[in-house]
């Protein structure tokens, strides 16, 4: 063995630089940094992140983020648009509409100025041609138009006739839809990006993805065409045809490709975009630069849940379940895992347009365990092991072990989390064999009603197997009411539905977006479905060292 | 002829050469590859991007491809076993975290290239990365694990290799220890060969006969000198040249009564090398040799030359005779007993540093060359 080393002087040298180079790199100034400014080229264009993947394809969606809305209906333009501070329909692509007095027909004008992208006129044929590509997606998201008639027949192969469905093209210019069930909140449901009109061409090119080499073939009527595609991003400018592009302020939208969030929010201080939404990061952290930022806050239309299988053990027990309510500490759960970005939910139905959230749980672990002892259960001894059942994805979940952890801890119960590929979550949950599950529950729709719809479903697709007559009465009443003798019965179906407590609603979420202090005309919206074409950049002054983040 | 030393040939998949070679063709193949899959970004065609090259794509960990090679080197030249190794373990733990650093700054850098940040960013990145816990530490336990398996790879070989030389060490011990008695005793016996004793012998009884008593009285003389000397140098290793050419000066005062006018000798010896250290009798075979295998077999054979040259650091001493020239057949040549002891004394003094050469010297004659390293009493 060699005794004596052999490390020339000149090694030593060359790891001292490695090791400095890289400290300085580490060390490097992470303030105070120099932004980009707007290239001539993107003069007037308005840069907007996504994560997620995207494709310009209306029926191909997995998470329907805001940036995917906004991609959505940047390209198309559905029958009718959500006034944000109502949640009430307004004409888009139909002009006016007309429901029967049954509640089961629906009849639209379209209007005689909609044209596609190539000058071509958007016609009826468009709508019924776009809802029947849809109906034969998955249940996923052809569910959505499951309030046509023979829709969910379509859909599962049970109708094989398209033309069997409840949309059809009277005219031109005229669409009928038939109602599977009387519906009064039906027209806002015309609002979802996965009910735009499909150009007769589209399904060709978007097969071929011919949009990357030829973005010009793909016809859209929305206020934006696509004019560039590659893996990095689309690039939109303003449509020529497009009925309303006198008030658009935008001369274009790129959407860009960031890795994450983060990246993303560091793409904005940067000045490499405009827009991020949402801004899944907490606000402590400063940005490195002096790019002026602005976060915008608004409330989500979605709940999450735990959702009890009442047809399994002590769960059919209403004390049982009662108790599992009350043992929740959802405050000091926020604050360790969701700060800034969840909100206690004391009732299932959050805040919305038109209609205030309302309080219909609270935390009492004293009350927990005294209805726990009442069914039988003091201390939990003798409560069976309850079996979790989540996919592998929410591994990384925190609030699971944490509800868990709390029931645990107020009433002595024990749960088992299995986290499981998909597909065997799919077989385990088709079976029955679970206790709990826990989920989001997303809106499509600025409606209670819909938050709701889930407990109306068939018992094989509801995941508490918890099916109340009183309550489907009630929203079926609801669905042929408007206005305030509408809200009056949600409020009551709300309210039996919290006092069944099939499923216990924890949090609700507060989306974050980060905007560019230049971009004007954002407004909040709780189904992330801000229209481009109402936002505008205004020109600012150069930014100046002493200007600080509004973060 | 006998050369010293030999050559050890190392199979070529054995060479670090050979696999240095092999990383650099396939490290080129790699980085063409890579280029070759980046080029239409490098070029900045409208629908490449850098998020789908291979650049990007492929795992991290391919990183390793060029740091085990410099993780090699580095282990090879720290010992662990020396008072040093303080110092190797501080280094590996610096190392190591230089390689971390170096993957969570190329994570990076993939990442700031990918979302069009610039450069100046790059900090931000690494620390928000850090925050969000996307530092990995598992580089510097890879590195270490792998210095780890090194050094113990290494120990175990040398251990082995350790283990093999100590048994051959202890037989090659014991054929030097044998060669050494056996040279000794041949060196006894060959101070002076018996037939020299012989023939010595005769001629005294000759001159006796012939009334040349004080001839007689002289080769007597000089014999008892030489039996004398032979007793004297068979404790002593090595002499003076000018010693060792007085016993020689004795033994040709004999054979020159014997040959009477027929031998001549010649001295040429430099006179900085009469001091300059020798084997105790070296010369004394290979002049027995030529005297018996020239003179002795050549009537027109005389002449017998001792010399004596530096060369540089060598020695250089020659025995010539203009006698017959040497047989062909090696073995024959190689095999005398005068030869072979010579020899081997040489190797056990001087080990490869001195050899013995034999040659024809055309037109005529025979050389015989003893090279050996030249030392003085004061070197």
């Amino acid at each position: 063995m060699t005794t004596t080393p052999r490390f020339h002087w000149w090694t030593s040298i060359v790891l001292l630089a490695a090791g400095g180079l890289l400290m300085l790199i580490f060390c490097g100034h992470r303030t105070g940094l120099a932004f980009q400014a707007r290239s001539p080229a993107d003069e007037n264009i308005l840069r907007v992140a996504y994560t997620q993947d995207l494709r310009p394809d209306p029926h191909e969606w997995t998470l329907p983020f805001p940036t995917y809305n906004h991609f959505m209906l940047s390209l198309w333009e559905p029958l009718v648009e959500c006034d944000p501070a109502t949640g009430q329909p307004q004409p888009a692509a139909a002009e006016s509409w007309d429901l029967s007095t049954d509640g089961l027909t629906l009849t639209l004008k379209l209007r005689p100025d909609g044209r596609w992208s190539n000058g071509d006129r958007v016609t009826a044929d468009d709508f019924v041609r776009g809802w029947h590509r849809l109906l034969t997606r998955n249940m996923d998201i052809a569910q959505t138009l499951f309030f046509l008639k023979n829709a969910e027949a379509y859909n599962q192969g049970r109708i094989k006739d398209p033309q069997a469905v409840g949309v059809q093209a009277v005219d031109d210019l005229t669409l009928r839809i038939e109602l599977a069930q009387a519906r009064t909140n039906v027209v806002a449901e015309l609002a979802n990006p996965l009910l735009v009109p499909l150009h007769a061409s589209t399904e060709g090119v978007l097969a071929e993805a011919a949009y990357y080499r030829a973005p010009a073939r793909l016809h859209t009527n929305g206020p934006f065409r696509l004019v560039a595609a590659d893996a990095d991003g689309y690039r939109m400018e303003s449509c020529a045809y497009f009925h309303g592009r006198s008030g658009i302020r935008l001369a274009g939208v790129q959407f860009v490709r960031a890795d994450n969030f983060w990246l993303a929010r560091l793409m904005a201080a940067a000045g490499v975009i405009d827009l991020v939404s949402p801004a899944l990061n907490p606000v402590d952290r400063p940005l490195p630069t002096s790019r002026p930022i602005l976060s915008k806050n608004e409330l989500v239309l979605a709940v999450s849940s735990l959702d009890f299988n009442v047809t399994r053990g002590p769960l059919r027990d209403l004390r049982v379940r009662q108790a599992l309510a009350l043992a929740l500490n959802r405050t000091e759960t926020i604050r360790q895992f969701g700060q800034g970005r969840l909100v206690p939910a004391w009732s299932w139905v959050p805040g919305m347009p038109g209609r205030s959230g309302l309080t219909l749980l609270h935390e009492d672990a004293a009350e927990a365990r005294r209805l726990l002892a009442e069914a039988g259960y003091p201390g939990g001894r003798g409560f069976p092991v309850l079996n979790m059942a989540l996919t592998i994805q929410s591994k990384s979940d925190s609030f699971p072990p944490a509800w868990t952890e709390s029931w645990f801890q107020q009433l002595g119960i024990r749960t088992h989390i299995s986290y499981e590929p998909i597909d065997l979550r799919a077989r385990r949950l088709a079976a029955g064999d679970y206790d709990v599950l826990y989920g989001t529950l997303i809106a499509t729709v600025p409606d209670a009603a819909d938050m709701m719809s889930g407990f109306m479903w068939p018992l094989e697709y509801s995941n508490t197997k918890w099916l109340d007559k009183e309550m489907l009465a009630l929203l079926t009443q609801a669905n042929s009411k408007t206005g305030a003798e509408r809200l009056a019965l949600l409020e009551q179906a709300e309210r039996r539905l919290m006092a069944a407590v099939p499923a216990v609603p924890v949090t609700f979420t507060r989306r974050q977006a980060l905007l560019a202090a230049d971009l004007r005309g954002w407004y909040e919206d709780p189904l992330g479905r801000q229209s481009l074409k109402r936002l505008w950049l205004a020109r600012t002054p150069a930014p100046s060292n002493a200007t600080e983040s509004k973060l | 002829m006998i050369a010293g030393g030999s050559t050890t040939r190392i199979a070529i998949w054995r060479h670090w050469r050979t696999w240095l070679f092999i990383w650099l063709v396939a490290t080129a193949v790699l980085v063409a590859v890579l280029a070759w899959d980046a080029w239409p970004w490098f070029r900045g065609e409208p629908q490449a991007t850098f998020r789908y090259t291979k650049l990007n794509q492929w795992p991290i960990e391919g990183l390793w491809w060029l740091l085990v090679p410099m993780a090699l080197w580095l282990q090879r030249n720290l010992t662990m076993v020396d008072r040093r190794w303080p110092w190797t373990l501080a280094l590996h733990g610096c190392m190591a975290a230089v390689v971390t650093a170096l993957f969570i700054t190329l994570a990076g850098v993939r990442m700031l290239v990918a979302n069009h940040l610039p450069a100046e960013f790059l900090p931000v990145v690494l620390n928000d990365l850090r925050w969000m816990g996307g530092w990995s530490y598992t580089p510097a336990l890879i590195y270490l694990l792998l210095i780890f398996a090194l050094y113990a790879v290494s120990f175990y070989r040398e251990w082995r290799a350790g283990q093999r030389l100590t048994n051959e060490l202890q037989v090659a011990n014991a054929q030097l220890e044998t060669r050494l008695v056996r040279a000794s005793l041949d060196a006894l016996k060959m101070q002076l060969h018996p037939h020299f004793l012989f023939n010595t012998l005769n001629s005294i009884t000759g001159l006796i006969r012939k009334e040349r008593t004080r001839e007689a009285e002289d080769v007597v003389a000089g014999l008892g000198e030489l039996l004398r000397r032979s007793l004297d140098h068979r404790q002593e290793a090595k002499e003076t040249l000018e010693e060792g050419l007085v016993f020689l000066r004795r033994y040709f005062d004999i054979e020159c009564i014997r040959f009477q006018d027929r031998l001549k000798v010649e001295y040429d010896i430099e006179p900085k090398c009469l001091r300059a250290l020798v084997p105790s009798l070296v010369l004394q075979p290979l002049v027995e040799n030529a005297m018996k295998h020239g003179i002795s077999k050549d009537a027109n054979a005389r002449l017998l030359r001792i010399s004596a040259a530096r060369d540089g650091t060598r020695l250089i001493l020659t025995v010539y005779n203009d006698g017959p020239p040497l047989p062909k057949d090696d073995a024959t040549l190689n095999n005398g007993i005068g030869v072979q002891n010579t020899t081997a004394r040489l190797h056990m003094l001087y080990g490869d540093e001195a050899r013995l050469r034999l040659r024809d010297q055309p037109p005529r004659g025979v050389r015989a060359e003893v090279i050996l390293p030249f030392q003085t009493n004061t070197s």
